[in-house]
């Protein structure tokens, strides 16, 4: 019988420590900066336009949203799928999930428009809209994760802590659904328009949010030097393998869904074929090295044993998923509407023409704050609660 | 639950984070209000142009403008009323805020007829992010050019067109 | 809000559902608060309105169009400047050619004010919203800037204002971080209900020949469906069921 997991807060005052902790805080703050810049100046100061009316900010958003209900996982899986090996993190799983999540939402909340109106978006529902259930999706997300952490955390609450994971695990599927159907519901547009997007978007959940788990995983492990035993570490690789090529499969079946169709061979020709940027992001970062080089690193053999190998798969998942959502939200804005079936179209509204996108460096600093706000509150999070585990040694069967 | 003293590090580095949010925030707050700290600055409206009348006697009016603005807006907006007294286009034509040597005074300027109570009160509108915080001068009504700034749109005859009423 | 709203045609089943059940809610948890006058949308006869345009592209030329974009930026103070990606663009000219024979045309293109306008299915705020008369339209009040409504419209019909702006007119007050689109010049509407003139119209428009015809949609001896009766015009993305009371002839 072994002894029961102990929780520590890590305790490490290395200068290595906190100098991330200074450089993280730092980028969040020159990332208000610039939401602030934005704001003042309206947005003609990023990339953003009327053609391409949403850009980085909500690439980098989205990414942190998906990341944040797929880094819940591995605590889903010791509660509700009564999985023990991954009891022990499921803690850092429930406190990663909500920092991703905040640092999300930090990011769309600035990028609005008029983002001094937050009290009018939570006082105003308009029940129709995917954004307004998304907003209840988010706000009830960080309660019911919150109060599911606090509930693995008291040992006299504990017995409460399996039908709250329960609640947890449904209620994410549930957001998930939202965020993929803000895309998936989007009728005018052949980028859209698909219930593919929804299951597409929580598969993709898995892989992002495991990836990012990962990283910081290991991060707080070595700032903290804790051991991590190598069954523990096989166990996250397997999974980045298996939710990689599930992604995979769903970009397969959505792309082959789309070139089915006739009316859709014109877009499907741009993205695959001649959309320049967007063509190799496709083929290059989020096929190449976002999906095929990271399973390739996860089940070659020869590194089944290097953490190392696992850290850059990691890392490449979430190069490819940068690249995927860039594709899906600016590459999908970029195709021009049909509104004319049959007419060369061409106007000074940009008709008819691939519109184009740079981002700015203020898109790209708000973007970076975010996913560095996240970062800060986790690593903060584990230094004042008891969250990590003392150590996950090798077990001695 | 417990916190450790070993975290006052952390609670510097959140403090430095906190008061750097809130120095970045009250930014602008701070332009405005800089040269009244140590000092009261009574508010002292600008006459209106034609000072024989309000809407409402001036005590209502203090009270109970933004209300009467709030429902203006609501009902002409949803339902398409546009021929109540009540009006911010009505207020600025006669509190119109420009000086003898038409000097253009902004609602940031404290001198504005709304900005002098509302700094004075703490209050915070944006009404002006949308609409026009001055009446339109005599020389713009009959101007239907527009003006070489892009962001100087000069106007047209506003008031004979929609508001027969009101004479200037 | 729009309950009392019946158009001659067949909208989706589930439509109609939701439209009963928001009645149904409406009167059973706010009699009276709906009651009041909405976008004076019952007339006299006590016949429902629906306005609505008819663009006859055989009776425009490329300077008839460009007469409707400047007049509709001195109404309502839009205008084009050097950034044309971040310009607002109320109305705009389109030109349209057949890659086979060459022919070409230009129309002036603007929000549809859709019968079932997927800009106010996806606002969280409800900001975009339909009066009961038919005009969509936003209300600035509530509108955060999320740009969802932008995303969500199948003709491009909206702009985000990207920069500070002053000195707005009064019948179109306008700011930075918010949506806006064509209105209809609903201020006219207002003043002069089954008469009034859009300004686009009013551009076009010489004598007996109304190349931009508006109109009631719903009273089925208004000029404008008689016109429609007679000749037939075409909805844009009539595919989409979206039903928009902007109807073009010539098409």
């Amino acid at each position: 019988m072994p002894s029961p997991q102990r929780y520590v807060e890590i305790k490490t005052s290395t200068p290595i420590y906190w100098s991330l902790i200074v450089v993280l805080a730092a980028i969040a703050l020159i990332g208000i900066a610039a939401a602030h810049h934005m704001d003042t100046e309206g947005h003609h100061i990023t990339g953003m336009s009327n053609q391409i009316v949403w850009g980085l900010p909500h690439v980098f958003a989205i990414f942190l949203i998906v990341a944040a209900s797929g880094a819940l996982n591995l605590a889903s899986m010791a509660s509700v799928f009564s999985r023990q090996e991954y009891k022990p993190l499921a803690r850092f799983s429930a406190i990663l999930s909500i920092a991703l999540l905040v640092g999300g939402l930090a990011i769309l909340l600035l990028d609005l428009g008029r983002p001094d109106r937050l009290i009018v978006a939570m006082t105003n529902y308009n029940f129709k809209s995917i954004f307004a259930w998304n907003i209840i999706l988010y706000t009830g997300f960080i309660v019911i994760v919150g109060a599911y952490l606090w509930l693995m955390m008291e040992r006299r609450m504990h017995r409460w802590s399996k039908p709250a994971g329960l609640l947890a695990f449904i209620w994410r599927l549930v957001l998930t659904t939202g965020t993929g159907s803000i895309f998936g519901f989007l009728i005018a547009r052949e980028a859209y328009d698909s219930a593919l997007l929804a299951p597409m978007f929580i598969v993709m959940s898995f892989a992002f949010g495991l990836a990012v788990f990962v990283l910081l995983l290991l991060l707080s492990f070595k700032l903290d030097r804790r051991e991590l035993g190598i069954s523990q570490l096989q166990r996250l690789r397997k999974l980045l393998g298996l939710f990689t090529a599930a992604v995979l499969y769903f970009v397969i079946i959505f792309h082959l869904t789309k070139l089915y169709g006739t009316q859709n061979h014109d877009f499907e020709h741009f993205i695959l074929l001649e959309g320049g940027i967007y063509t190799q992001l496709f083929w290059i970062v989020q096929i190449g090295l976002g999906s095929l080089l990271p399973m390739a690193l996860v089940y070659a053999p020869a590194l089944q044993t290097s953490s190392k190998s696992l850290v850059l798969a990691s890392l490449l998942v979430i190069l490819g998923a940068f690249a995927q959502l860039y594709i899906i939200i600016v590459g999908g804005q970029a195709f021009p509407l049909n509104i004319f079936p049959g007419y060369i179209v061409e106007s000074s509204f940009f008709d008819g023409v691939i519109n184009d996108y740079t981002p700015s460096l203020w898109e790209f600093l708000l973007g970076c704050g975010g996913v560095t706000s996240a970062v800060l509150i986790t690593l903060l999070a584990i230094r004042v609660l008891p969250i990590m585990p003392d150590g996950l040694p090798e077990q001695v069967q | 639950m417990r916190l450790r003293l070993s975290s006052l590090p952390l609670f510097l580095v959140l403090g430095v984070l906190l008061s750097a949010a809130l120095s970045i925030c009250g930014v602008n707050a701070a332009d405005q209000s800089a040269s009244s700290f140590g000092q009261i600055v009574i508010p002292a409206p600008a006459k209106p142009v034609d000072a024989s009348h309000c809407v409402e006697p001036v005590e209502v009016m203090r009270r109970d403008h933004m209300k009467f603005l709030k429902h203006q807006r609501d009902t002409t907006v949803l339902q398409g009323e546009r021929d109540s007294k009540y009006s911010l286009v009505g207020c600025m034509n006669c509190h119109n805020p420009t000086t003898a040597n038409e000097e253009v005074i902004r609602y940031e300027n404290p001198k504005h007829f709304c900005s002098s109570c509302h700094s004075y009160a703490s209050v915070k509108i944006d009404c002006f992010e949308c609409h026009a915080d001055r009446g339109l001068v005599s020389s713009q009504q009959s101007n239907l050019t527009l003006n070489s700034d892009s962001r100087q749109l000069t106007a047209q005859t506003f008031n004979q067109k929609l508001d027969p009423s009101r004479v200037d | 809000m729009s309950t009392e709203l019946d158009n001659i045609e067949l909208r989706p089943a589930r439509r109609r559902f939701l439209k009963g059940a928001a009645a149904l809610a409406t009167t059973l948890v706010a009699p009276g608060v709906m009651l009041y006058k909405t976008g004076q949308a019952a007339n006299d006869n006590g016949k429902s309105i629906r306005w609505g345009l008819v663009i006859d592209s055989n009776a425009m030329s490329e300077s008839d169009v460009d007469a409707c974009v400047s007049a509709c930026q001195r109404e309502h103070g839009w205008k084009t400047t050097a950034n044309s990606a971040t310009d607002a663009q109320w109305v705009r000219k389109v030109s349209l050619r057949d890659a086979e024979s060459g022919h070409q045309r230009f129309l002036p293109m603007m929000c549809q004010h859709c019968d079932n306008p997927p800009c106010v299915d996806v606002c969280p705020t409800g900001a975009s919203f339909k009066r009961a008369d038919g005009i969509v339209l936003v209300n600035r009040h509530t509108c955060i800037g999320c740009r969802y409504c932008m995303m969500a419209c199948p003709y491009k019909a909206r702009s985000f204002i990207h920069e500070v702006l002053r000195d707005q007119l009064p019948v179109a007050p306008r700011g930075k971080g918010t949506v806006e689109s064509c209105t209809l010049c609903v201020h006219r509407i207002d003043r002069d209900g089954a008469d009034a003139v859009p300004a686009c119209a009013e551009a076009v428009n010489r004598g007996d020949r109304k190349a931009i015809l508006f109109g009631n949609l719903n009273d089925p001896q208004s000029e404008i469906s008689q016109r429609l009766r007679q000749l037939g015009a075409l909805k844009l993305r009539a595919d989409m069921g979206l039903n928009p009371g902007i109807r073009y002839q010539g098409l």
